[in-house]
């Protein structure tokens, strides 16, 4: 018998049993099944199961920013049907585009912060954090004695190398030569508790993400799932994040905060009018901080913060409008600066007025 | 001839068996390496119950971040050169 008819009669139909086919096959399954999980999002219309193929496709989102118009309306449109689903109340995610001409800054008055902390609480409840186990909060006030500010306002310009009749050495003389001007955050505590504020002992810094121009947490992110908008506000796509904390580890200023597990989120309690980048509900494993309010800001809105102050002591503004609050504060008062720089050039001034 | 048939019918036979514990053997390969996965993701979310402390970790880092500052008050030239930094930054990006 020939080699060929034994061949034939080896493998009858022509149909060949290798181990190549085997792995063949198992691939085409394999994508075939994974399709059909990613595929459905779109035609199924049910929201009483929102996190079974929803969630798929999310998982195999790519990043918003580099999507086509097409293909962000059908991310919005998936997640506003799932957050609608799970929270049982309309919800709507924005994809608003940040506004041109406008660099967002902020200022805050320390001499005027009572230390109730309703700008905490205020910004809780708009952005959707983590309520209890425990509850998330973006911005963390600290109480601080009083002898930790001090400056001598006559003096400000002092303290700086001067020149003498004799050259200039570049010598720090006189002024706040051996004081610094300005404030201490040493002994400070983030979590009293006490019954009626302000203490009259004390004074009080709210510390929240310094939108730095320069960002740190931007160029360690090694996706870049975070990024600084045109209108100069960090932002997150959660979709995006890997969860990797790189971020975290890079800010300064330790404004970022890990969701180590799943946002415990009330359905009563979800702010229903969201952002893709700001205060939709965020997984597990990522990444999350302040932006300014996204949400607002970016339909001309003031920050959630400010609103809640009761007495007036945070302002928000264009930086490039020479007649916004923030450029007033910068022209006429007395604007801190972290003594240590880090080069990052935060767009959040602390001031006294 | 008949020897021939019965050689071909074997050959067919054996194949067919054989083919046959290939597909049993990665069927059970999958079922396992599904259930690896499985036991994995499991693992890593029932160790959830740890996140309190690994919040509380970040909590005490965050603290010792922001208690070890100074804030120093800015000359007027020093805000002036602080807003043009700013300024042209924003400037450099957008073009």
């Amino acid at each position: 018998m020939s080699k060929e008819k034994n061949e034939e009669l080896k493998y009858p139909n022509n149909v060949r049993q290798g181990r190549r086919d085997f792995l063949k096959h198992v691939c085409t399954s394999s994508a075939a099944a994974l399709v059909a999980a990613t595929t459905p999002t779109e035609a199924v219309d049910d929201t009483s199961n929102p996190d079974a193929d929803i969630t798929v496709a999310e998982y195999f989102q790519g990043h918003f920013l580099l999507m086509s118009d097409e293909e962000k309306k059908q991310a919005i449109a998936r997640l506003e049907k799932r957050y609608s689903a799970q929270y049982t109340k309309k919800t709507t995610v924005s994809d608003a585009p940040a506004p041109e001409g406008v660099l967002f800054g902020y200022a805050l008055d320390i001499s005027k912060c009572i230390g109730c902390r309703r700008c905490v609480h205020a910004c809780v409840k708009e952005n959707n954090q983590s309520r209890h186990d425990p509850e998330v909060q973006w911005i963390q006030v600290m109480k601080m004695p009083k002898g930790n500010i001090s400056f001598t306002p006559d003096q400000l310009d002092k303290g700086y190398p001067e020149k003498s009749e004799f050259g200039d050495y570049g010598v720090q003389v006189g002024g706040n030569a051996y004081k610094t001007a300005g404030l201490s955050t040493e002994d400070a505590q983030n979590y009293y508790t006490d019954d009626t504020v302000p203490d009259k002992d004390f004074f009080y810094m709210p510390v929240q993400c310094q939108q730095c121009e320069k960002p740190p947490c931007v160029k360690a992110c090694p996706v870049r799932a975070t990024f600084r908008d045109h209108a100069g506000v960090v932002l997150i796509d959660y979709n995006w994040c890997i969860g990797c904390r790189m971020c975290q580890l890079a800010c300064p200023y330790h404004a970022r905060r890990f969701n180590w597990g799943e946002p415990n989120l009330p359905a009563e309690e979800m702010n229903p009018k969201t952002h893709y980048f700001g205060n939709r509900p965020r997984m597990r494993g990522v990444m999350e901080k302040c932006t300014f309010c996204v949400q607002r800001t970016r339909e001309g809105r003031n920050p959630a913060c400010l609103e809640a102050c009761p007495v007036g002591a945070r302002k928000f503004g264009n930086l490039l409008d020479p007649d916004s609050d923030v450029r007033r504060v910068l022209a006429t008062k007395r604007v801190f600066r972290f003594k240590e720089e880090y080069g990052t050039y935060p767009k959040f001034f602390y001031y006294v007025g | 001839m008949h020897k021939d048939i019965k050689e071909v019918v074997m050959v067919m036979e054996d194949n067919s068996r054989r083919s046959f514990f290939k597909k049993a053997a990665a069927a059970v390969g999958v079922v396992a390496a599904a259930g690896y996965t499985k036991t994995v993701i499991s693992r890593s979310s029932a160790s959830a119950g740890d996140a309190g402390a690994k919040y509380a970790a970040d909590v005490a880092l965050q603290e010792k971040a922001v208690t070890g500052n100074q804030l120093i008050v800015m000359t007027d030239d020093e805000k002036k050169q602080r807003l043009d930094e700013l300024l042209n930054s924003h400037y450099q990006e957008l073009a």
